[in-house]
């Protein structure tokens, strides 16, 4: 044994180490102790975000017409989207709808991959004029986005979509895991007994974050499950998660979907109109020029449901009394307004289909 | 990287010393030259991607450049099938010189050398003495010359397993299932959503292992286990220039051992199989006494690779048993696994694996995620080679870029056209991957009564290969008894079994059975005289049901009715499937296994093994309904939805029962 002696500075270091380690080991424990032991679970967020109503600013004379159609031809694009959305609002046209300063989310339809001329996705020829349009309005910053059953990659890619829209100086956003939220699309849980489908949801929210206004640019197609995808079914490109089990209620979801987002504008391309075999096409023959109408058709609108119904009836020659979503939308939409949401009026569907506020241009 | 030394400014090459670079060191050169090559490497990799490769075509030509110049593929291929594929020719560009200047590749190209000097001269910190003892020769260094033995015997029998051990297909194969991925999970807000790669762990592990044997034995990769290093090794004994040491200016103070890559021992006779050509030595020896010599005296080298025989005919006969030992588990041939899935323009199985060199290119490449790095489901010899697994993605449509970046035609460069069977390829037909089946007992129409058919929605092909039929169904519990009836009313009592009291009152939840657009409820009745009536049923009380129009003639009392509901049943059309997978993907029923799920059944690559079986099974039906084989496809297409195919459904039953009596 040798003789040892610990100093009094040695001493106070290493107890001083202790205690402090012993301090932070306690405090530690209390501070996470979680005598339930249920504190660690998932909690879901209880973040209140919510999709904004996008025609809330809009100064929307009673008198203009709510449908305006231009029928044309393939050369001529460009002037059928003037006409259309022109004949909307005889007197400012698209600067009624979009102003100087506002960030214009438009949603197309990319959800395949899939070639232009198969109708299966949006005519680029019709994003293309539609942006431009956009611009000449004064829109600061134009945001095209969707997200796709396919690859989101490839199937902007092949619609030729991130193509146009970069040469027309828009920006592209693609889909990534990170760019969804949650969302309170209903304060409650969705009832299915009353043919809801959406409560709070996954919803690719980082296009819509500086949007001021959203434009709607569906192309018109048959739909195995639900008989049409126009422009309600376009917003389901905006939902995350396991979306693919709503199939089962298939008409809940589409008038949910009409209910959630209250757009500025839609436009419906008619130009290649997906008359079987939807929703996903794949031969030149599922496609006919104008579907019904047998000319190229751009339909624009301030009220989706009208419009869907419009087109359901003249370009897929079907008969919307039978389209179920219809009514469910209306009826969606007509208790938001009776609880003073401003929403266009979507309720009244079936008055404006009789009352003459339609307007078509032939171009 | 290796040279720490601080002098400067002092070249001792020879073949430099006039020229403007004498000012560079050799060795800071190399490194140049190595940190460019890595470069490149990495941007090749990262380029890899379908958006890119669909942007600059011309890409597609280069990412895969660095496997093409590797000797090593080109020589095993050629072994495994008797040609040098498209860009392997390009491996003559390092074979060639190699033959003239040695192992240069090991230590100024390959990216993976370049890997592990760069992790040993960051982590490996030891004293000078063990240093220099740890970088002589030693025997085990042997090993590499058995792997090379073994792989390229096993070659010769037509199983390629090169691609485990080579070091670009090494690196290649971890940066894509491993390190991308992991760098990319937490940058998702730059580069998006990251990839996921079944068995990435080991991939990564291996790769860990592997870099990380640096901080005991310096490239310990390089001079034990690398097949190229082995190969590039024995065709070095020809090297017209080496490392050659001055006996007479030499101090024998070993401290060209400091540094030296390849422990190839310039100390003293010089083994040229080992030596990297890094010129660390060079810059290193403080007598001048190593210079990179012209045909220098050949009793100052080892050129041979100096192996035992016996070893090498043990390595051989290692290469020789896996063969029959892999095959002969018949995973590849009759066993094949229901999840082993190959990519669009893969060739035949048994001349797949001739081909695949584990580099998976193609899985980097893929947009959709759907091709895997394969574990057991090839059986061994399988391992690493690309699958489809369709939880993770689904073949896209106009997609081929895997097999535009295959550098060995594993993957054959089949175009949008060839692999839809449109244009030119119409006789042809679209190629095959596999068939779609249903479990019918998870599929939720099928067995739960659930409306669903997104299997339909998504299915890519015209007319879609999965179709819906409309199908009647008894509901549970659904016969009953009418009690009273008007002529669109039906009051009800249960049906009573055996034993139960007559007229129970049915007790229904109200509207239960008023249905919707998808589901659709009906009730028949069967008069006494054995007519049927059916009628839609527009809603319902509590025992009530209300009747969609009025009934002919109206039921009597205590006559038994059916509550049926009909709704959308899914159906595949074989003929039409091609095996994409997205039904898989998209099926909701998505907990363990979906209820729709696609397997390699006739797919259209298998000649000798697969297809025949299909022809037995599935393809039969075709065939026995439409006469020829080859006329079948397009004769099954003029067929549309619905209804006309449903009834060819029938005769090809009918067909098949006489088949297998």
């Amino acid at each position: 044994m040798t003789d040892h002696t610990v100093t009094r500075r040695e001493f106070l270091k290493r107890g001083t180490g202790a205690v402090i380690v012993a301090g932070a080991a306690a405090a530690g424990g209390y501070l996470l102790y979680d005598p339930e032991g249920d504190a660690g679970l998932y909690h879901p967020s209880e973040a209140d975000l919510r999709l904004r109503n996008y025609f809330a600013d809009i100064d929307w004379p009673a008198s203009n017409p709510r449908i305006s159609i231009a029928t044309g031809g393939e050369d001529r694009i460009d002037q059928m989207v003037k006409a259309a959305v022109g004949g909307l609002d005889p007197s400012q046209g698209i600067g009624r709808l979009i102003g100087k300063k506002d960030v214009v989310l438009i949603k197309p339809n990319v959800g395949f991959d899939r070639a232009p001329r198969l109708g299966a996705t949006t005519n680029p020829e019709v994003l293309r004029w539609v942006i431009r349009l956009c611009k000449e309005a004064g829109a600061e910053k134009i945001v095209v986005a969707d997200n796709p059953i396919e690859a989101p990659d490839a199937c902007f890619a092949k619609s030729r979509t991130r193509e146009v829209a970069q040469a027309e100086g828009a920006r592209v956003i693609l889909p990534s895991k990170i760019h969804f939220e949650t969302l309170v699309i209903r304060d409650r849980q969705p009832d299915p007994q009353n043919r809801e489908a959406l409560g709070r949801w996954p919803i690719f929210h980082r296009p819509l974050v500086e949007a001021t206004k959203v434009i709607g640019l569906a192309p018109i197609k048959d739909h195995n499950l639900c008989s049409a995808s126009m422009n309600m079914k376009n917003w389901y490109g905006l939902l995350g998660g396991r979306r693919n089990q709503f199939h089962q209620a298939i008409h809940d979801i589409v008038s949910d979907l009409g209910m959630m987002m209250s757009p500025t504008l839609v436009i419906a391309d008619g130009t290649r109109v997906m008359m079987k075999n939807g929703p996903t096409g794949g031969r030149a023959s599922d496609v006919k020029a104008g579907g019904e109408i047998g000319r190229p058709t751009i339909v624009a609108s301030v009220d989706q449901v009208a419009c869907d119904a419009w087109c359901y009836q003249h370009l897929l020659g079907r008969d919307p009394a039978k389209l179920a979503y219809l009514d469910l939308a209306k009826k969606k939409i007509g208790e938001q307004i009776a609880q003073g949401t401003k929403r266009f009026g979507e309720s009244n569907w079936k008055e404006y289909q009789t009352q003459g506020k339609i307007v078509t241009t032939k171009v | 990287m290796a040279n720490t030394h601080p002098r400067k400014g002092k070249v001792k090459v020879t073949r430099f010393r006039d020229t403007w670079l004498n000012s560079l060191r050799i060795t800071t050169i190399r490194i140049v030259v190595q940190a460019v090559i890595f470069g490149l490497f990495l941007s090749f990799i990262l380029l890899t991607t379908f958006a890119n490769l669909d942007r600059l075509p011309g890409l597609k030509a280069w990412v895969s450049k660095i496997l093409e110049v590797d000797p090593l593929v080109a020589i095993a291929t050629a072994i495994t099938t008797h040609t040098v594929y498209k860009g392997l020719l390009w491996s003559l560009v390092i074979l060639i010189p190699t033959l003239f200047l040695g192992r240069f590749f090991c230590n100024w190209v390959c990216p993976y050398g370049t890997l592990h000097q760069f992790v040993g001269w960051l982590f490996r910190k030891l004293k000078p003495r063990d240093t220099i003892e740890i970088n002589r020769y030693y025997k085990f260094q042997h090993v590499k010359f058995y792997v090379l033995t073994a792989m390229l015997i096993a070659a010769v029998f037509g199983t390629l397993q090169i691609g485990l051990l080579d070091p670009i297909c090494l690196i290649y194969r971890s940066f894509t299932g491993a390190i991308i991925p992991a760098a990319n999970m937490p940058a998702q807000e730059i580069f998006g959503d990251y990839k996921l790669h079944q068995g990435a762990w080991l991939i990564g592990f291996v790769i860990f292992g592997l870099v990380a044997m640096n901080l005991m034995i310096p490239r310990f990769f390089c001079r034990v286990l690398c097949p190229l290093g082995a190969l590039l090794g024995v065709l070095s004994r020809f090297a017209w220039w080496r490392i050659e040491r001055d006996p007479d200016k030499c101090t024998d103070c070993d401290l060209c051992l400091m540094n030296c890559e390849g422990a190839s021992d310039p100390h003293t006779q010089l083994r040229m199989s080992e030596c990297f050509v890094c010129f660390n030595c060079i810059e290193d020896c403080p007598e001048d006494a190593l210079s990179f010599a012209f045909l220098p005296p050949k009793e100052h080298e080892v050129p041979h690779t100096d192996i035992p025989r016996r070893r090498a005919v043990l390595a051989a006969i290692i290469g020789v048993l896996f063969f029959p030992f892999v095959r002969a588990s018949g995973r590849s041939t009759r066993d094949f696994s229901a999840g082993m899935i190959r990519p669009p323009g893969s060739v035949e199985e048994l001349e797949f694996l001739e081909r695949c060199i584990k580099c998976d290119q193609c899985i980097r490449v893929c947009p959709t995620n759907v091709l895997q790095p394969a574990l057991f489901e090839g059986g061994l010899e399988g391992l690493w080679t690309p699958i489809m697994n369709f939880r993770m993605g689904h073949c896209q449509l106009n997609c081929t870029a895997c097999g535009q970046v295959c550098p060995t035609g594993a993957i054959q460069r089949v175009s949008v056209e060839e692999k839809l069977g449109i244009g030119d390829y119409v006789d042809q037909g679209p190629i095959i991957l596999g068939t779609a089946h249903f479990d019918t007992g998870r599929c939720l129409p099928y067995s739960k009564n659930i409306p669903c058919v997104v299997c339909e929605e998504v299915c890519p092909t015209s007319p879609k290969a999965i179709h819906a039929e409309r199908e009647m169904r008894i509901v549970r519990d659904g016969k009953k008894m009418v009690v009273s009836s008007t002529e669109n009313t039906l009051q009800l009592s249960e049906w009573p079994e055996p034993g139960q009291k007559v007229g129970t009152p049915a007790l229904f939840n109200i509207n239960q059975w008023q249905g919707d657009e998808t589901t659709k409820y009906f009730v028949s009745v069967k008069h006494q005289d054995g007519l049927t009536e059916t009628r839609r049923i527009a809603g319902n009380d509590v025992d009530t049901l209300k009747i969609d129009g009025r009934f002919a003639r109206q039921p009597e009392v205590g006559t038994a009715v059916i509550i049926q509901l009909e709704f959308k049943i899914p159906r595949i059309d074989t003929s039409l499937c091609i095996g994409c997978g997205i039904c898989e993907k998209e099926c909701p029923v998505v907990g363990d296994r979906r209820a729709v799920y696609v397997t390699a059944e006739g797919e259209t690559r298998s000649q000798h093994y697969r297809q025949p079986d299909r022809n037995r099974s599935l393809r039969l039906m075709k065939i026995a309904s439409s006469g020829t084989g080859a006329s079948s496809r397009s004769g099954s297409s003029a067929c549309g939805t619905g209804g006309g195919c449903g009834s060819k459904g029938v005769e090809h039953k009918i067909d098949l029962r006489k088949f297998l009596a």
